[in-house]
């Protein structure tokens, strides 16, 4: 596919100079093609696996940025509760990977055994199996999306309101596994013994094979929200962000569509944390705690909410920034990041893309300075 | 033959206040129905009402046959209501042509949409309008830029790629020069061959060039109906509307 | 289930909800005025108790002279929020949420770098310390403490704006900013003055928790959500944001009294959902845009 995208370019690219590469489709493939082919470089040339496993979470991430670009920056929902998703999906993984190790003779996790329960509660019944414990750790979540968001934007809570709402249901889900310690470990969480097996398969943390892992997944999570983003559906969701009402007298659904956007992003977030326990091997309510979801809008933001690549982008320098500097700098940098956040809240609402916009539009300028005062095409005939 | 469009014994109330008292309609199909009034008539409120911006306190509304009241808006526009407001709204941030292919609204369904990435005969339909509406330079441009009589045209433009049965046209004129206004009510008379349309307009010149029949409110009632000659010769139209109108 | 630990329950609810009413209080005078959405309220909850830390601890100040002089402090440091940021986004609700959620890592952080991560705690005069009992209730005095001042704040709030000239003013520009502005009222500075307002009220609220809890960078993180529900379930109104902060601070005792506090908190946040989901618009406020 790489190639395929890549060669087509090449020949469209050199008919259509003038404009802003920024704008133009193909050049944007071309964007992500390279960007994934960097990130595909990156298991030869690292040979520590601590790095490579902190650059898989670091994929992670880059997965979740993606979910709030396309909801809030395609979709124009600001969900502030995309911790619900990420949270749900990595819970339904860690009772995957916990089940995977127990035995029949010993069925029952030491959580429960620790909190005076004996048996299996019905709530862990789905997650002795790997397969239906997978479809339940993605499928809850997604399920909880398509409903919760049916019912609000049903009601037409949107904008504002529908963050707060977010956040309350965030807020409500991160109590209610804090306080169900027996179910969920409370506090402390849960700590699967061993990595996911996969059949006879082992995906070790701190191996190649999880990193791939989460490349694909991001990869393929891109690819798919790319895509929407330039279907029909797409574009009827750029309208709804524009004027909602407006939209509805055309004859759509703005509910459906709504709730769909919100429904796949959510998807994105689940299949998130899943890989996320996956390359830590661990959950908490931590996961579903409100900074961490709002940390997720401070990732598109400052990268830019309006482009899924640099939404991915902007989870990595600031995620990367903030492990490389380290727990004795993590004041001072959260410090400047809230800074550098109101400065872009304030004055660059696309975020570093915008930077890379208007150094593309210059460039594409300079070298048609004569044609650019008279666009080349069909000229403007005046209407009077 | 029944009308494509029948209101009967409509009211709506905001709080105590009754904005539309018991008014009743028939639109036939294939005719140009003109709506006039004074201001705060409730002719605005009255398209709200048809295409299910605001609920009714009671009365009925059917379109082709099928109760419509109180229907959703989406539904509504299904069904072959399509509406220009009189506030243009047009979607700022989308360019001229994305306007138009999102009003291009035969497939709805937004899992199908996921799937479709060109909407077949859209290019023709929007080279079409767009040639009508004086808008193909345009298309590349964001909405929000457009002046005031091109917003308005982007607006005509959006309903008729909806293709509706019946069109709902608040104001459509306003702002307009006077080429553009003559246009316009050529168009409108070209467009009744097909579709049917309800115009809501204070321009008498204009009412005059393009009305089949003309209804007149007043006070959330139906004053009068009929043609032009005959609502003019009316004394209490005279009275309310056509008095206040040289006074002013 | 006796008589007597259902009414201590009741009297605890109270106190609860006047916890959340003083928390809320700030926000809902911000957000019912200029509907701008304030994620800054826990840190200036917060910036509220470090400031009567830092007069009670370098200069000696008495606790009760503590919480005005905090909401001086805090009120001018809100000032300085709105003139430098707030003003310029007051037509972009969901930009204001996310800016001020900014300012509030930018407070937090920058009070943890100058104060550290470690506890510090406020001293109370001696009585404030003790408990007072109704015979069949028991309640601490600082609690009734804070139902009082929270009581006098609600009145002294209710006189400002149904009795005074800028209260007439603000609920004018609350109405229709261009209408006010036609009569000669300066709505920019109406705004001003309310945020000012609003972020003095935290400061009071912080002087307040500081007692209540220790003081930390992030103690006020824990009060913006549920601060925000009851203005939102509120619909933004003084009156509102009381009822909805009584209701819940009256079931959260009850609901906490059959089970516990954790539980307790999931069910309101659950309830204020549906509540919502019903009346987006809370409990006082009108629907209804024109177009
Ligand atoms: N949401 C509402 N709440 C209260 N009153 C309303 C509402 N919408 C409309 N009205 C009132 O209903 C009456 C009719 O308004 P409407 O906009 O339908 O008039 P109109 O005939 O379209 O007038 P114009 O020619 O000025 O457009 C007016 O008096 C208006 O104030
Ligand atoms: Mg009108």
């Amino acid at each position: 596919m790489n190639a395929k995208t890549s060669a087509k370019s090449v020949g469209t690219n050199s008919k259509t100079t003038m404009g802003n590469p920024y704008h133009n489709k193909t050049a944007q493939w071309i964007a992500y093609t390279l960007f994934f082919l960097a990130l595909a470089a990156i298991p030869f040339n690292v040979d520590d696996d601590f790095l490579l496993n902190q650059l898989a979470t670091y994929g992670v991430y880059g997965m979740l940025a993606l979910s709030i670009s396309l909801c809030w920056g395609f979709g124009g929902i600001l969900n502030l509760g995309q911790g619900i998703a990420f949270g749900l999906g990595a819970y339904g993984m860690a009772m995957t990977m916990q089940m995977q190790t127990q035995t029949a003779e010993n069925p029952v996790p030491p959580i429960m055994l620790n909190n005076g329960l004996d048996y299996l509660p019905f709530l862990w019944w789905p997650f002795q199996n790997t397969v239906s414990g997978l479809i339940f750790a993605v499928g809850i979540p997604t399920l909880f999306c398509a409903v919760f968001g049916r019912i609000m934007f049903k009601a037409r809570v949107s904008g504002a309101f529908f963050a707060i709402m977010t956040l309350a249901m965030l807020s409500a889900f991160y109590t209610i596994i804090l306080d169900q310690q027996a179910y969920t470990g409370g506090v402390n969480g849960i700590t699967p013994p061993s990595p996911l097996q996969l059949g006879s398969f082992q995906i070790d943390p701190y191996s190649p094979a999880a990193y791939w892992t989460v490349f694909f997944a991001l990869l393929i999570a891109t690819v798919i929200a790319k895509l929407i983003t330039q279907s029909s559906f797409g574009l009827v969701t750029q309208a709804i962000r524009d004027d909602a009402e407006r939209v509805r007298f055309l004859g759509y659904s703005v509910s459906s569509y709504e709730t769909t956007i919100y429904t796949i992003s959510g998807l994105i977030a689940a299949v998130a944390g899943c890989l996320w326990v996956m390359v830590v091997q661990y959950v908490s309510p931590a996961q579903l705690d409100v900074g961490l979801s709002i940390s997720m809008v401070i990732w598109a933001a400052i990268g830019g909410r309006m482009s899924l690549l640099w939404a991915i982008i902007g989870a990595f320098l600031i995620q990367g920034g903030q492990s490389y500097l380290g727990d004795a700098f993590l004041s001072t940098w959260l410090l400047i990041l809230g800074g550098f956040f109101i400065i872009v809240v304030r004055f660059l609402p696309n975020g570093l893309a915008s930077l890379v916009e208007a150094g593309l539009g210059m460039l594409a300028r300079k070298p048609k300075e004569t044609s650019f005062r008279e666009p080349s095409g069909v000229k403007p005939v005046p209407s009077e | 033959m029944a009308g494509l469009l029948e209101i009967s014994h409509l009211c709506k109330s905001f709080d105590t206040i009754k904005v539309i008292d018991d008014f009743s309609l028939e639109v036939t199909e294939g005719t140009l129905c003109c709506l006039v009034g004074p201001n705060g008539a409730g002719k605005t409120t009255t398209m709200d009402l048809i295409t299910g911006r605001i609920k009714p306190t009671s009365g009925k509304i059917t379109f082709a046959g099928e109760d419509i009241t109180g229907a959703d808006e989406h539904a509504i526009a299904r069904a072959g209501i399509g509406r220009k407001f009189q506030v243009p709204a047009v979607l700022r941030d989308l360019t001229v042509r994305e306007n138009l292919s999102v009003a291009y609204s035969r497939q709805t369904n937004p899992f199908w949409n996921l799937c479709r990435f060109k909407v077949p005969g859209l290019e023709q339909k929007i080279d079409e309008i767009s040639t009508l509406a004086d808008l193909t330079h345009r298309l590349g441009e964001k909405a929000g830029i457009l002046s005031h009589g091109e917003t308005q045209w982007l607006e005509i433009s959006m309903v008729l790629m909806q293709e509706p049965r019946l069109m709902l046209m608040d104001e459509p004129i306003a702002g307009m020069t006077e080429g553009e206004i003559e246009k316009t009510a050529r168009i409108f008379k070209d467009l009744r061959k097909s579709t049917t349309l309800i115009v809501v307009e204070h321009d008498m010149g204009f009412v005059r060039e393009i009305a089949d029949v003309v209804t007149v409110m007043h006070m959330g009632t139906l004053l009068a109906q009929g043609s032009l000659q005959e609502i003019e010769a009316d004394p209490r139209v005279r009275s309310v509307y056509l008095g206040e109108q040289e006074a002013a | 289930m006796d008589f007597g630990s259902v009414l201590n329950a009741l009297i605890l609810g109270v106190s609860i909800a006047s916890i959340w009413l003083i928390a809320a209080l700030g926000l809902t005078i911000i957000y019912g005025a200029a509907g701008v959405i304030n994620m800054a309220h826990g840190a200036l909850i917060m910036l509220g108790a470090y400031s009567s830390y830092m007069l009670q601890h370098y200069i000696g100040v008495p606790y009760l002279l503590c919480i005005p002089a905090s909401f001086v402090i805090v009120a001018i440091i809100g000032l300085v929020l709105e003139r430098g940021l707030i003003q310029y986004l007051y037509d972009r609700p969901l930009d204001t949420l996310l800016a001020t959620y900014g300012v509030s890592l930018v407070l937090v952080q920058g009070v943890r770098l100058i104060f550290g991560s470690d506890p510090k705690y406020l001293a109370v005069p001696e009585i404030f310390s003790s408990n007072i009992s109704l015979g069949f209730a028991n309640i601490s005095t600082f609690r009734v403490v804070v139902i009082a001042v929270t009581a006098l704040l609600v009145l002294a709030l209710w006189i400002l704006f149904y009795k005074t000239r800028f209260g007439i003013q603000v609920r004018a520009v609350m109405q229709n900013k261009e209408m006010a502005a036609s009569f000669g009222i300066n709505s920019s500075r109406i705004y001003m003055m309310t945020f000012a307002l609003g972020a003095g009220l935290a400061g009071v609220a912080g002087s307040l928790f500081g007692v209540l809890n220790i003081v930390l960078p992030t103690m006020g993180d824990s009060y913006v959500v549920q601060a925000f529900l009851m203005v939102v379930a509120g619909g933004g109104t003084l009156a509102g944001t009381v009822i909805a902060s009584g209701f819940t601070g009256e079931l959260q005792s009850v609901f906490a009294f059959i089970t516990n506090d954790t539980f307790a908190r999931f069910v309101i946040f659950l309830l204020i959902v549906v509540f919502l989901r019903f009346r987006p618009q809370g409990l006082f406020a009108k629907g209804g845009v024109r177009r």
